[in-house]
């Protein structure tokens, strides 16, 4: 060990026969003083024989015989810079062939050589070697090496740059068409309007009138009891998923050993229900079969009525339905009454139906017509009622407004990721981070693959089956500084995944540096489910011009 | 007959403490749900009612025999309930005049567990060939002391002992006629309409008939005789019933101390009488206690089973050594007495009295018996650092690494269960922890250490290769057949746990730890010589077993039951791991073994601390007066986990709880897996200074608990002593376990335990001056006890220095303690009302054995006026060792000592660099070296030690006297 080493050596170098003085006796007034305040380490010129000096702070003045006398003397330490008397000292060490730095009063005479002294000047003479030559190489190379890394990896980040500004160019294209689109379809929005309201302002009165019937009425209830349906419905489905995460969580998370048959319980029970095999035995079947041990959730058939929705159907077009526009459907409904006729059925049937559907089904209605015409079974071009034209004229509206909103949204969104672009606390002032946006990067670790993609989700993937966890969705850069610190880009925060049995929401810091790639080094979970990632990416790689700069001032 | 308010009543207490979230009281028996318990309790409630109630239990005076020249006697026993069963009763004197009591069944169908006193024991005690019995018609006395102020009587009819001194009892068993000893029977013959089982004699089975005849003491019922299921396990109690119930009382004191260990207060509420404090009876059952509530009787997870009795005229001490389930009952009928009934489940009565008089001289007496606490290795001091856990060697490093960025010294990292590949102990996690020795190399490279956990429990797999080897040597514990190898569940799933009574485990064990190659034999050579070793869970702590523990029927070496050794079980493990750090390396180091579970005798292998203790004010406060207790019943190097070890402590609270700890003789922060890191090194300023500051102030101080930790060594006196200890004639103090004085310094303390102070109370109990040892502000204490308020902001500690007190620090932070060793020493002399001060400077090397041949520095200082009349203070360095050879170190007399030994050269040029003198009556004149020149120093005015002032201290600071720290020398100031 150097420590006993160091040690052992000491000891010789005191004296044994005269009176202790103070052990650094013959440290030089100078010793360990910061280049700096050199100028502040004379005399004061006073007429007095024996010198003094005033601490640094101004606080007191003492002899200038105990200046690195290894007493202190001086509240503010500033008396022992040589010796590690005062506890709030440094001490500098010059390191020539090296560079200069200063180590606390703690380390100063307590044996050991420390590296940040390469000079030996730590321990009184003669203890540490001077390696300033080898330590100042060394590093040389290695700063030699890290430029290198630089110089690639900043060639990569400015790709990244050009590629943010070709995406700058396309989203101000998307943005000029889109505007351009929007001004057509807002004139047609307000032609169709006027007409609309022209047309319905002379119904209006009946219309208010057959508002009144309890047949629109009892819709309107339903209507709205089924939003409410879908509401509690999609919350439900959400507590569900909620308690299915915290299950999966406490079956992979909860200690088998430890005694509590509650929690064993319950684990065996969500296994039951969702179908998983028990943990304790996942890594045995992976063992036994190269099948994989998950066995799917055996989907129970359901008995349902053939008109009933199925669940995907309930999924997909519960929402068009509840998007229904109730009044145009009054209308029809007048008609419908009114002249029992097939047609509404077939011709106003797209109302009911999803935008999406909407071409499908009119291209087959009118070969369906054209059969039936053919056929003799319905007439065709039927002079149409005055409600029928509303109806229509309705729906060429809503058609409209619906290609504006789009068209709107469609500029929202290209405007909001030019400004993401070049947002700082987004893909940076160059939008350097741009291409990397959903870049997944992987590191498997033990038992788990660990995944994030950057600014969208970081996660956890069980090598062995099992469930894949949430670490949390991308929150933002460091937190902890201002944009403009360097250290803004080192740091990225995942937050808010699945919830853990007995602990937090898991969370990520991923810690990156530059580098040639992009790529994920180490993964360590410091406290429960909150992960650390450690990585590198080109992005940080800035230009060797403005590093060296940088780093020259602080040498 | 099963009591069942006092059961409700404890469910309701439990429930009604706020903390009690997390315990789980139905893993754990209360004393109605333990069948001897509640037959120990039951026959005490109908000795209460029962006005003629009388022990069955005498002595019969014809066999009464008296040995030879050594004070020892035997007699026969016969209790009136079975005449049949044979009792034999054995008194013995000591040479230090501790009286043991033993008693057992003799001729019996089976044999009691009479070994526990053998586990605990350094030797079999000396008897005194000086003391003599005399025989009479009543009783057996013996009379001795230096003043003939100590008599044993041991009655007849009934039998009855008791300690007497100038006249007084001080202790007196079966005085109370509790005493029952449950004879072995077969389970046919104590049925009464049972038949004898063929081979069963005549008379075993006319005893079936008497059971009847015997309800006024034993009651009706066999209650709970041959089995007994909790929480879905069956104790098959193949010997059935074999309890023993024992009364000692203290008829003249008033307060009693110790059976550690239990979250209360040092001075024992009590259980039973009026209005008492707890519903159930004290417990020692060493057990895994998830979440142990702040105030309770419950059992924890180490057990020694000592009481002091304490009165402003005496005190004295019992240690029953017993090992089985036992529970205490402690009542005081008036304000200056005590009763105490103790219930064991099975064992011999083997009781040791300690006649004091004096708090010292117990622990003089006790450490007789059962040893002193071991000289620790210095470093072992520092500050520690664990947690649940550092996941790698990265981590290691990384954390050792910010400590030093933020210049916070630390000693020791200690590495929990995860390191360990599936809690395989040993076996390194290659993942997390690839490249273990050079992890630890770059921590020892600072002179700091390694503590590594090592389990009780194997996990049952043949690739396991400890496992493997203790299941061939056949050293494992078995299950209840007797046969077949004990399988439980802790850690590491199945698992077997190692029978450390059986000696064919021992050398297996020692050779484990070796961390060179063994051949065929498994050691662990991914290890160095500096890592030590963490013993956990060693209750044994079974997540499926009766009570979070081994069944009572397995079966142990030597064909015991569990039941029976229990709470012995869990020191073997320390102890032998202890042994074998030492086996290790040659030339010897000290071991350093953190137990959880511990008892009687664990103090000469090492440290324990409180277990698994929650972040709450209410557990930081209990963890002081356990620490207390742990130390006046000889485990003093004890300490509760800092920041306690469930939940997430605020800033405040952490602060507060880093000052308890570094007032604690064991020193580490620790953490549960769910819990945010808490380094000291993460919180935010202030916080993170104010740590930094708490951390700094316990290594200044080092040199004063080393010192202390080597009286604990030669004397047995705790390191923490409690006022009644320090003071034993101020009433007002016997209660006192919030402040307490460290080693003989003089230094008292009382660690804050409450959110948002800002000053406290101290209570001082003479007419002496005490300085704040931060401000040097002189408080004024009276004999009559007086409330001084002392400043306690959240930076500050309340310390105070007794006047008349030399202490010695270092005061140059450094990373760790080892890197202290060539640093100077200030001296803080605390002049007393008449100008004096006194204190001890110990020193060796701190790592080996060669302080046992006197490679040691020995030093006391004394600051006293040059004449009576005169204000001129001489302050004077002589060597300690030369005046006590043969108490300078722990059992070896030093018959040439040198007092240039070749350590005390090693330390020849470390100076004293700075004295600082509180209490002068005015500036002085002069101050320098004996014959030597005029020092340098510097006198700020204030109040004198003389007088009756309060306020700020006059302070002397004598810069750089350039003395040697192990040399004679003085110092004469002139005022």
């Amino acid at each position: 060990m150097r420590s006993s080493v160091c040690l052992g050596a000491m000891a010789p170098l005191f004296s044994l026969l005269v009176p202790l003085s103070a052990l650094a006796a013959g440290v030089d007034k100078t010793h360990g003083v910061a280049p700096n305040l050199l100028s502040h380490y004379v005399p004061l010129k006073t007429a007095s024989s024996p010198g003094t000096w005033k601490c640094l702070d101004g606080s007191k003045e003492i002899l200038w015989s105990s200046v690195n006398d290894d007493y202190c003397d001086c509240p503010d330490g500033s008396d022992e810079p040589g010796t590690g008397a005062c506890p709030n000292s440094t001490l500098y060490c010059i390191n020539e062939g090296h560079i200069g730095s200063s180590i606390p009063a703690s380390r100063v005479n307590d044996g050991l050589c420390e590296a940040e002294c390469c000079d030996g000047s730590d321990e009184l003479p003669g203890v540490c070697p001077n390696v300033c030559k080898e330590v100042g190489e060394a590093y040389r190379k290695v700063q030699e090496e890290q430029r290198k890394i630089r110089k690639k990896g900043s060639k990569i980040r400015s790709s990244y740059i050009s590629f943010a500004q070709k995406e700058k160019k396309r989203l101000e294209g998307v943005i000029e068409t889109s505007t351009q689109e929007i001004a057509v379809r807002e004139k047609e929005v307000e032609r169709l309007r006027d007409l609309v309201e022209q047309s319905e302002s002379l119904s209006a009165a009946a219309l208010e009138h057959r508002k009144a019937s309890p047949l629109y009425e009892t819709l309107i209830a339903h209507s709205n009891a089924l939003k409410s349906l879908q509401r509690e419905h999609k919350k439900h489905l959400e507590r569900e998923k909620e308690l299915g995460n915290i299950l999966d969580a406490l079956r992979t998370g909860y200690n088998p050993n430890y005694q509590d048959m509650a929690v064993l319980e319950a684990v065996r029970g969500w296994e039951s229900l969702a179908g998983l095999p028990h943990i304790n035995d996942v890594g045995k079947e992976e063992e036994e079969s190269d099948e994989g041990a998950v066995v799917k959730a055996e989907e129970e058939e359901e008995e349902m009525d053939d008109d009933e929705w199925t669940a995907e159907e309930l999924e997909k077009d519960l929402d068009n339905l509840l998007k229904t526009d109730y009044v145009s459907l009054l209308l029809e409904h007048d008609k419908h009454v009114n002249s029992p006729m097939t047609e509404s059925i077939l011709f106003e049937l797209s109302s009911y139906l999803p935008d999406s559907l909407v071409p499908q089904y009119e291209a087959f209605r009118d070969t369906l017509v054209s059969w039936l015409q053919m056929l003799g079974v319905i007439r065709g071009g039927v002079a149409q009622e005055n409600a029928g034209e509303d109806s229509k004229l309705r729906q060429k509206l809503n058609d409209a407004e619906h290609s504006l909103r789009q068209a709107n949204d469609e500029k929202r969104k290209a405007e909001k990721d030019l400004n993401e672009l070049f947002d700082r606390e987004h893909y940076g002032a160059e939008g350097e981070w741009k291409k990397l946006e959903k870049t997944c990067l992987e590191k498997e670790v033990g038992d788990y693959t660990y995944e994030v993609c950057l600014f969208d989700e970081a996660r956890q993937k069980p090598n062995k089956g099992g469930q894949t966890f949430s670490l949390g969705k991308f929150r933002s850069w460091n937190p902890d500084v201002q944009p403009d610190d360097p250290a803004y880009y080192t740091k990225q925060v995942y937050n808010a995944g699945a919830k853990c049995w007995n602990g937090p929401n898991r969370s990520v810091m991923l810690l990156l540096s530059c580098g040639t790639e992009n790529t994920i080094h180490t993964v360590a979970e410091p406290e429960k489910c909150e992960y650390h990632f450690t990585g590198t990416s080109p992005a940080l790689c800035l230009p060797l011009a403005e590093t060296a700069e940088g780093k020259k001032d602080e040498l | 007959m099963v009591r069942p308010v006092i059961f409700s009543g404890a469910l309701l207490l439990l429930l009604s403490i706020p903390t009690s979230l997390g315990f789980k009281s139905q893993d754990f028996k209360t004393c109605a749900q333990a069948g001897f318990c509640r037959r120990g309790r039951a026959l005490a409630s109908r000795a209460q009612d029962n006005a003629s109630w009388k022990s069955p239990y005498s002595v019969d005076s014809s066999s009464i025999s008296v040995s030879s020249g050594e004070a020892s006697f035997t007699a026969g026993v016969k209790s009136s309930l079975y005449p049949d069963v044979k009792f034999g009763l054995d008194v013995r004197i000591h040479d230090d005049g501790v009286v043991r009591v033993r008693m057992d069944e003799v001729d019996g169908l089976r044999k009691r567990y009479d070994e526990a006193a053998s586990w605990a024991l350094i030797a079999e005690p000396k008897l005194s060939r000086e003391i003599s019995w005399t025989v009479g018609k009543k009783d057996v006395r013996a009379v001795y002391g230096t003043k003939k102020e100590n008599e044993v009587v041991v009655s007849l009819e009934p039998l009855r002992v008791s300690l007497l001194r100038n006249g007084k009892e001080q202790v007196v068993l079966n005085g109370r006629s509790l005493l029952h000893m449950e004879h072995y029977r077969t389970k046919e013959s104590s049925r009464p309409e049972g038949t004898p089982e063929e081979g069963l004699d005549e008379d075993d089975a006319q005893v079936v008939v008497q059971v009847k005849p015997n309800a006024w003491f034993e009651g009706e019922v066999e209650d709970g005789y041959w089995e007994e299921t909790f929480g879905g396990n069956t104790d098959t109690k193949p010997k059935g019933p074999e309890s023993l119930s024992l009364d000692i009382t203290f008829p003249n004191h008033g307060h009693v101390y110790g059976i550690p260990q239990h979250a209360t207060h040092l001075d024992l509420p009590t259980t039973t009488g009026e209005d008492p404090t707890y519903s159930d009876p004290y417990r020692l059952w060493n057990s895994d206690v998830f979440e142990y509530l702040a105030s309770s009787p419950v059992s924890l997870y180490g057990s020694i089973p000592v009481m002091h009795a304490h009165s402003a005229e005496s005190t004295v001490a019992i240690f029953n050594a017993v090992a089985s389930d036992t529970w205490i009952d402690v009542d005081h009928p008036t304000l200056k007495s005590t009763n105490t009934h103790w219930i064991s489940e099975s064992g011999i009565l083997d009781v040791f009295i300690m006649p004091g008089p004096t708090p010292d001289d117990i622990f003089k007496q006790y450490a007789k018996l059962t040893g002193t606490s071991a000289l620790p290795a210095h470093w072992a001091l520092g500050h520690h650092q664990c947690r649940w856990n550092y996941i790698s060697t990265d981590d290691v490093r990384s954390v050792q690494q910010r400590f030093d960025e933020h210049d916070m010294p630390v000693d020791v990292f200690w590495l929990d269960i995860e390191y360990a590949e599936e809690h395989k102990y040993f076996i390194w996690d290659k993942k997390m922890f690839p490249d273990p020795v050079d992890m630890m190399h770059d921590v020892e490279a600072l002179g700091r250490k390694m503590v590594v956990i090592i389990d009780p429990h194997l996990k049952r797999t043949d690739n396991y290769p400890v496992y493997k080897e203790a299941s061939d040597l056949g050293v494992l514990v078995k299950s209840k057949s007797g046969d077949a190898e004990y399988e439980g569940w802790c850690w590491s799933g199945s698992s077997a746990w190692i029978d450390f009574f059986n000696p064919g485990a021992w050398d297996w064990w020692r050779g484990l730890f070796k961390n060179t190659s063994q051949g065929d034999k498994w050691s662990w050579v991914d290890s160095t010589e500096s890592t030590y070793i963490w013993n956990d869970m060693n209750e044994p702590s079974v997540f499926n077993g009766p009570e979070i523990s081994m069944p009572r029927d397995n079966v142990h070496y030597g064909g015991w039951e569990h039941r029976d050794v229990h709470n012995i079980n869990g020191m073997l493990l320390p102890n032998l791991t202890s042994q074998a750090l030492v086996a290790r390396s040659d030339p010897p180091k000290r071991p350093f073994v953190l137990t959880r579970s511990f008892y009687a005798g664990s103090q000469r292998f090492g440290a324990m601390w409180t277990g698994d203790n929650l972040g709450t004010w209410d557990h930081m406060a209990v963890g002081i007066s356990m620490v207390l207790a742990n130390g006046i019943a000889g485990m003093t190097f004890a300490g509760s986990d800092v920041g306690g070890f469930f939940g997430n402590p605020e800033p405040e609270m952490l602060v507060r709880w880093y000052q308890v700890g570094a007032f604690n003789p064991f020193f580490r922060a620790h953490a549960h897996i769910d819990t945010k890191r808490r380094e000291p090194y993460l919180l935010d300023e202030p916080y993170r200074g104010m740590l930094r500051d708490i951390l700094r102030l316990r290594y200044t101080m080092l040199p004063i608990w080393y010192t202390a930790f080597h009286d604990a060594n030669i004397y047995g006196i705790p390191v923490l002593r409690p006022h009644y200890v320090v003071f034993p004639k101020d009433e007002a103090g016997f209660s006192l376990d919030d402040q307490y004085f460290i080693g003989d310094s003089g230094l008292l303390v009382k660690p804050v335990v409450h959110k948002d102070v800002t000053e406290t109370d101290v209570y001082l109990a003479e007419d002496q001056v005490y300085y704040n040892y931060f401000s040097h502000y002189a408080y004024r204490g009276s004999s009559k006890g007086k409330h001084v308020t002392v400043p306690a902001a959240l930076h500050e500690i309340p310390l105070l220095i007794r006047g008349g007190s030399i202490v010695t620090t270092r005061e140059r932070p450094r990373r760790s303690s080892p890197l202290m060793q060539r640093d100077p020493f200030t001296l803080r002399v605390a002049l007393d009302k008449v100008g004096y001060a006194k204190g001890q400077l110990y020193l060796d090397d701190g790592e080996t054995f060669s302080h046992l041949e006197g490679n040691i520095v020995w030093r006391q200082f004394v600051a006293e006026k040059t004449a009576k009349k005169s204000k001129t203070i001489r302050i004077t360095s002589s060597d300690l060792v030369s005046q006590n050879p043969d108490a300078a170190v722990e059992g070896v007399s030093l018959t040439k000592y040198d007092p240039l030994n070749a350590f005390a050269k090693s330390v020849e040029s470390v100076r004293v660099e700075k004295m600082v003198v509180m209490g002068l009556g005015g500036k002085p004149k002069s101050v320098r070296v004996d014959g030597g020149e005029e020092l340098v120093s510097e006198f700020t005015p204030g109040v004198a030690a003389e007088g009756k002032k309060e306020g700020a201290a006059s302070v002397l600071i004598v810069k750089d006297p350039g003395v040697s720290i192990a040399k004679d020398w003085s110092i004469v100031i002139e005022v």
